[in-house]
C-alpha cells in the first residue's frame, strides 16, 4: 500500500536505521520573521530556531506570557507558529524545507517585546469565568469584542481564497485486518505479531520515524539482553534493539507504516481517522479513513508538567523534551540545569544531560521548589532553602497514558489506584491496548504533590488557555466542583493540546479541593478529534464535478454566458456578460416570430419498459398513463403522500410496453429512486433505465420550426399526422430520434431526443437548416421569459416543499377518480378544504422589476411572495408568478409590494399572458 | 455515523453510500380513513433496537433494500432485497 502513497507524505517508514534523520537530507535555510535560519538535516523548525538561540517561541493565550519549548513532541501549545501561511503549525513537528517562511503568532511587535503582555498587569480584572462575570449585557460584549479578538487567541487564517483552494488536501480510504496506533516498541511488537499471524497490518505513528521513546533515549548499555521491549527506558536502561525492530518491520511485507500520521479519532464500524502531515508543506495534509477489523491502541504515555510558580517560563522544559532535543536534533537545551523530580526519575535523565556537557547544578524534589526565577527566561530556581542559578529547569513529570482513543473505541479509562494513573480497561471485542497506555512500565506517579510555591496565580496548569492553579481553586469555590463543569467554566483541557498537558492535574486539583478520590472525581470525556485537525483536511480536495452537454463546444463557439444548473453547465443566453438585455430580447423575438433552438440535454430522461409500466406510472404520477395511446405524450406531476409536488415532466408512450419520461434537470436521480422504490418488492414487470447521459435533446420552436425541421426529416410534420402532444420516432439529420410535439415556450415546436454522440451534428444541421429563417439559439433566461408568458410552472422555482397541485393551479393533473396513486388521499383533502394560498399570475401596473422572492403586502401584513418575475416583451409589461393568500387570488385583484423602498402595485391575472387560446401552439 | 451496511449485491459498504428511506411501513389501502393516511405519512414508530428500514444504495448497485438495524448501536444485522424478502 505504501508504494502508492504520494512521496510528499512519506515519513521514514522504518526502512532506515534511526540514526539517519527522516527529514530533508541536506542542510536548508528558512526564514523566521524574515531572518534566515540555518537548519541541519535532522532539524525541525523548532530545533533549528532553538539552536540559533531563540528561546521564546510564542506568547500565551490570555496574559501574553513568554513561552518556550516544553514537550518538543507536538503535544503542548508552546511552539505554534505560522508556516508558509498556514497558522498554528507545531514548529517542533514541522520538518524544514529550503526557503520556508515562518512567522510568530499572537504577539506584537515581536515575541521578545509584546505590548499585549500588559494584559498580565490586569489579570485581576480577568478572573476565571470573566466573560460570564463581566459581559452581563449585550452592549458590553459589543464594546469589548474587538479588543478581546485582537488580544486573545491563536494564529490568523489566510483569507485569500486562492491560497485556500490551492492547499493540496486529499482523502485516502484504506482497508486492513489490524490497525496498530502508536509506533513505539509495543506498537511495533504488536504489528509484527499480527503480521506473523498472516494479517494485513497498518501501523500509524505520529512521529517522522517509528520507535517512540527509543528514538531519543540514548543507549548507555549495549548488552543484547536489554532488547526486550518490556524493558523500560524510564528506569534508566535505554533500549538498544530499535534497529532490529525497524529491520523486522521493514522486512515484513504485510505491514504498512503511516508515519507523520496522527490518529485523531475512532468511529463506529471500526473506522480509524488519521491525519497525515506532509514533510514538504504544512498545507499538504491527507486524511486517511481506515476500516479495520482489529484495533491495537499502543499510544503510550507522555510526560506532564510539574506545578510550581512560573512553571511556564521559557527554559522550564519537560525531561522528555530536553532528551528529544538532544537525542533527535543534536541540540543542547542549556548549559546549567536544575532537575526537578524524584531521585529515581532525575537519575534517569541526569546521565543523558551530563553526557552532552550540561552541568547539573542540583537535583531537587518538587516539594522544595518555590519558583522559577527570570523575566523572559529562566535565570534561577528558588527552593525553600536556596537559589540555584541556571538556564534550564528540567521537570521530571508524571507520565500520563495517552488514553484519549480508548473511550472512543468503546472501552473505559479507569483509575489504577496502585499506579496512580488512568489506564485503558474494559475494551470491546476487537480492540486491545498494549504498553504504557495500560499503565505498564510507567514509573511511580507523584500525583498532585504541592510545591512550596506561595503564589498559585502563577502556577500554570493549562498552558493553552492560561488557567492557573488559583483559577481552578476559585472556580471550585464558586461551585464548579464537578470535573465536567470545571472544564467548561475554566476552559482547562479545551485548548489546542486537548488536555494532554493539564487533564491529569485538573482532575487531581479537583479531587484535592473537593475531598473526593480521583476515582470519584472521574475524567472528562475525550471525544474526537483528540488533536487539532484543520477543517480543510476534513473537507478534502476541492472537487466539483461538472457535466457538459454534448453541444457544449457549439455554445462556446457561438459565445454564451454560462450558468450552473446542479452539476450541469447551461447557456444562460448567447452574448457577452453586459449584453443580457439585448441578447435575451433578440432570442425571444426569434422564437416568437421565426425559430429558435435550445439545448435541453440536461433534462432527466428515463426509459421505462415492461408490461406493467403503465400500472407503475399510474401509481406514481397523479394523472393516468395506462390509457395513453402509443404515439402520444402527456404532462405529468409526481407528488409524495402528503400531496407535495416533487417533480414534473412529460411522459410519452413510444410502444405498448415502453414509456419515455423526462424529469426536471436536477431531479433525475431522485425520480429514478422514487420510481424504483414504488416498484421494489411489488413483483411488477418494469425495468427503469436512466438514459440522461446517453441522450442529447433540443427544442426547435417558433412559427418556422416546422419549415426548418421539414428539411431534415422524412416524417410528415403536418398537424394532421403530427399534432400537438404527439410523439414519433423519426430520423432527424440522419440520426434516429424521438420527436415530441410539446410546447413549453408556447410556440409550435418539437423536442428532439437523440443519441448524445450526434449532439454537435444535429445541432449544426438544425442551425444550417434554419439559416434561411434567421434561426437563433436561445438560452435558459429566454426560455424562462417565454414559459412565464405561458404561466408554465417550474417545479422548485415556483413551487416549494409545501406546494400541492390544487394550490399550484395544477388541479387538473390530479385524477382523483383513479383508484389510487401516491398522494391521492392528501390531495383529496386539499381539494375539500379551503386553500390557504394560491399560485397566481400578476402583471405590474408600472414597469418596475421587483426582485424574485419579493414579499407581497396586504393591510400592512405579508400576504405572499413572488416566485418568478420578468419583463414580457410581447406585453411590454412586467409579469410574474406569485403565491398569495387565497383571499387575494382573484382576477383583477390589486396587490402591493415594496420595491426600492416604495409601494408598487400589480393586478392578478387568471389567463396566461400570451396566447391563452393556445392557437399558436397548435398551429 | 460511520457504520457499515452489508448490501446483498455489493457487500459491506459505508452507510454514506446509501440513502435512508425510513422505517418500513405498510401503506394503507386506497380509501382508508384520514387518520390512517396521516399516521402513515407523518407518524414513525421510532423503535429502539431492531428496526426494519428501507435503504437505497445510491453509490453502488442503485437498488432499494431492506436492512434490519439496531437503532441504538447502528449495527445492521440483516439485509435483503425486497424481491427476496420473506
Amino acid at each position: 500500500m505504501s508504494d502508492q502513497m504520494d512521496s510528499r507524505f512519506h515519513g521514514n517508514d522504518g526502512s532506515s536505521p534511526s540514526s539517519i534523520p527522516a527529514n530533508g537530507q541536506v542542510p536548508a535555510t528558512f526564514y523566521f520573521n524574515g531572518r534566515p535560519i540555518e537548519a541541519l538535516p535532522q532539524d525541525t523548525v523548532a530545533s533549528a530556531l532553538y539552536r540559533s538561540g531563540r528561546r521564546i517561541f510564542s506568547r500565551s493565550f490570555k496574559y501574553h506570557r513568554p513561552r518556550g519549548l516544553l514537550c518538543v513532541s507536538g503535544r503542548c501549545p508552546n511552539c505554534l507558529m505560522n508556516v508558509d501561511g498556514t497558522p498554528n503549525v507545531r514548529a517542533c513537528m514541522q520538518p524544514v524545507r529550503d526557503g520556508m517562511r515562518v512567522t510568530h503568532q499572537n504577539a506584537s511587535p515581536s515575541l521578545e517585546n509584546d505590548f499585549m503582555a500588559i494584559a498580565e498587569k490586569f489579570s485581576w480584572a480577568m478572573p476565571v469565568g470573566f466573560y460570564y462575570k463581566t459581559f452581563t449585557h449585550p452592549w458590553m460584549w459589543r464594546l469589548a469584542e474587538p479588543f478581546i479578538r485582537r488580544a486573545a487567541g491563536l494564529g490568523k487564517i489566510d483569507n485569500d481564497p486562492n491560497a485556500v483552494t490551492d492547499h493540496p488536501y486529499e482523502h485516502v480510504f484504506l482497508h486492513t485486518n489490524t490497525t496498530v496506533i502508536g509506533g513505539g516498541p509495543h506498537g511495533i511488537q504488536a504489528a509484527l505479531e499480527a503480521a506473523v499471524a498472516g494479517e494485513e497490518v497498518v501501523l500509524i505513528d505520529d512521529q517522522p520515524e517509528l520507535g517512540g521513546h527509543l528514538r531519543y533515549a540514548s543507549s548507555t548499555d549495549d548488552t543484547p539482553e536489554t532488547t526486550s521491549s518490556t524493558e523500560s527506558p524510564f528506569r534508566g536502561k535505554p533500549h538498544v534493539g530499535l534497529a532490529d525492530l525497524l529491520k523486522s518491520v521493514h522486512e515484513t511485507p504485510n505491514i504498512t507504516v503511516l508515519s507523520n500520521a496522527t490518529c485523531f479519532g475512532l468511529y463506529e464500524g471500526k473506522l480509524v481517522a488519521a491525519m497525515h502531515r506532509s514533510a514538504e508543506s504544512p498545507a499538504a495534509q491527507r486524511l486517511t479513513q481506515l476500516r479495520t477489523e482489529n484495533i491495537v491502541i499502543a499510544t503510550g504515555a507522555h510526560e506532564i508538567p510539574l506545578l510550581f510558580e512560573n512553571n511556564d517560563l521559557p527554559g522550564v522544559m519537560l525531561s522528555s523534551g530536553a532528551l528529544r532535543l538532544i537525542g533527535l536534533h543534536g541540540v543542547k537545551p542549556g548549559e546549567r540545569a536544575v532537575v526537578v523530580g524524584t531521585t529515581q526519575a532525575a537519575d534517569s535523565v541526569c546521565g543523558a544531560l551530563e553526557a552532552t556537557g550540561i552541568e547539573i547544578v542540583a537535583t531537587v524534589s518538587l516539594e522544595q521548589v518555590v519558583k522559577a526565577v527570570g523575566k523572559k527566561h529562566v535565570s534561577a530556581l528558588q527552593t525553600n532553602e536556596q537559589r540555584f542559578a541556571c538556564d534550564l529547569i528540567v521537570m521530571c513529570g508524571d507520565w500520563m497514558p495517552d488514553a484519549g482513543l480508548v473511550g472512543q473505541a468503546g472501552g473505559t479509562v479507569a483509575w489504577d489506584e496502585e499506579r496512580a494513573v488512568f489506564v485503558a480497561s474494559d475494551l470491546p471485542e476487537g480492540v486491545s491496548a498494549v504498553g504504557a497506555v495500560t499503565g505498564e512500565d510507567l514509573p511511580p506517579a507523584i500525583g498532585i504533590s504541592q510545591s512550596a510555591s506561595a503564589n498559585p496565580k502563577k502556577v500554570f496548569v493549562c498552558p493553552c488557555e492560561d488557567v492557573s492553579l488559583h483559577d481552578l481553586k476559585t472556580a471550585i469555590d464558586e461551585g464548579f466542583d464537578h470535573i465536567e463543569t470545571l472544564k467548561r467554566y475554566t476552559t482547562t483541557t479545551m485548548g489546542p493540546c486537548q488536555g494532554k498537558m493539564c487533564q491529569q492535574a485538573a482532575i487531581g486539583i479537583c479531587a484535592d479541593q473537593t475531598g473526593q478520590t480521583i476515582q470519584e472525581t472521574g475524567r472528562t470525556t475525550s471525544r474526537p478529534p483528540t488533536s487539532p485537525v484543520p477543517l480543510g483536511v476534513l473537507a478534502g480536495p476541492h472537487l466539483h464535478p461538472v457535466k457538459r452537454t454534448p453541444m457544449h463546444a457549439k455554445h462556446d463557439e457561438i459565445g454564451c454566458v454560462w450558468m450552473d444548473m446542479g452539476e450541469w453547465k447551461r447557456p444562460l443566453y448567447y452574448g457577452t456578460p453586459d449584453s443580457k438585455r439585448e441578447s435575451v430580447e433578440q432570442e425571444y423575438w426569434a422564437v416568437r416570430q421565426r425559430v429558435g433552438l435550445i439545448d435541453l440535454s440536461t433534462l432527466g430522461k428515463l426509459d421505462v419498459v415492461g408490461k406493467d409500466a403503465g400500472k407503475l406510472l399510474d401509481k406514481v404520477y397523479t394523472n393516468r398513463f395506462s390509457d395513453l395511446r402509443v404515439g402520444r405524450a402527456r404532462y405529468g406531476v409526481i407528488c409524495d403522500e402528503a400531496g407535495i409536488i416533487l417533480d414534473d415532466g412529460t411522459v410519452s408512450r413510444v410502444a405498448e410496453d415502453r414509456y419515455f419520461i423526462t424529469t426536471t434537470t436536477g431531479n433525475i436521480e431522485f425520480v429514478q429512486e422514487w420510481l424504483e422504490w414504488w416498484l421494489a418488492g411489488t413483483g411488477m414487470c418494469v425495468h427503469i433505465t436512466n438514459v440522461t447521459g446517453g441522450m442529447a435533446a433540443v427544442n426547435v420552436a417558433g412559427p418556422k420550426a416546422r419549415d426548418t425541421l421539414a428539411k431534415l426529416t422524412e416524417r410528415d410534420l403536418g398537424n394532421k399526422r403530427f399534432g400537438y402532444m404527439r410523439c414519433r420516432q423519426a430520423e432527424v439529420a440522419g440520426v434516429p430520434s424521438l420527436m415530441l410535439r410539446i410546447g413549453f415556450v408556447g410556440e409550435t415546436g418539437w423536442e428532439i431526443h437523440f443519441p448524445a454522440e450526434y449532439g454537435e451534428h444535429v445541432w449544426g444541421a438544425i442551425m444550417e437548416a434554419g439559416e434561411e429563417f434567421d434561426i437563433r439559439p436561445f438560452g435558459v433566461e429566454t426560455q424562462r421569459v417565454l414559459r412565464l408568458e405561458k404561466k408554465h410552472v417550474i417545479v422548485s422555482v415556483d413551487t416549494d416543499a409545501t406546494s400541492n397541485p390544487i394550490e399550484s393551479d395544477l388541479a387538473w393533473v390530479a385524477k382523483l377518480d383513479k383508484d389510487d396513486f401516491i398522494g391521492k388521499a392528501a390531495i383529496s383533502r386539499a381539494k375539500d378544504r379551503a386553500p390557504r394560498e394560491k399560485l397566481v399570475g400578476f402583471i405590474m401596473d408600472e414597469n418596475v422589476l421587483p426582485p424574485d422572492g419579493c414579499v407581497i403586502i396586504a393591510d400592512g401584513q405579508p400576504a405572499g411572495r413572488i416566485t418568478s418575475v420578468r419583463y414580457s416583451p410581447v406585453n411590454e409589461r412586467i409579469i410574474g408568478l406569485a403565491w398569495v393568500s387565497a383571499g387575494l387570488a382573484v382576477a383583477g385583484q390589486s396587490i402591493t409590494m415594496r420595491v426600492d423602498g416604495r409601494p408598487v402595485t400589480a393586478q392578478i391575472v387568471d389567463e396566461p399572458f400570451y396566447d391563452p387560446a393556445q392557437a399558436r401552439l397548435r398551429q | 455515523m460511520s457504520f457499515l451496511i452489508p448490501c446483498p449485491n455489493c457487500g459491506k459498504r459505508s452507510a454514506y453510500e446509501f440513502r435512508f428511506g425510513g422505517e418500513v411501513k405498510t401503506r394503507p389501502e386506497a380509501g382508508s380513513s384520514n387518520e390512517a393516511w396521516l399516521g402513515y405519512s407523518y407518524a414513525a414508530a421510532n423503535r429502539d433496537h431492531s428496526q426494519k428500514e428501507w435503504w437505497f444504495h445510491t453509490y453502488g448497485c442503485r437498488q432499494w433494500l431492506f436492512a434490519v438495524r439496531d437503532t441504538v448501536t447502528n449495527e445492521v444485522t440483516e439485509t435483503s432485497l425486497p424481491e427476496e424478502a420473506p
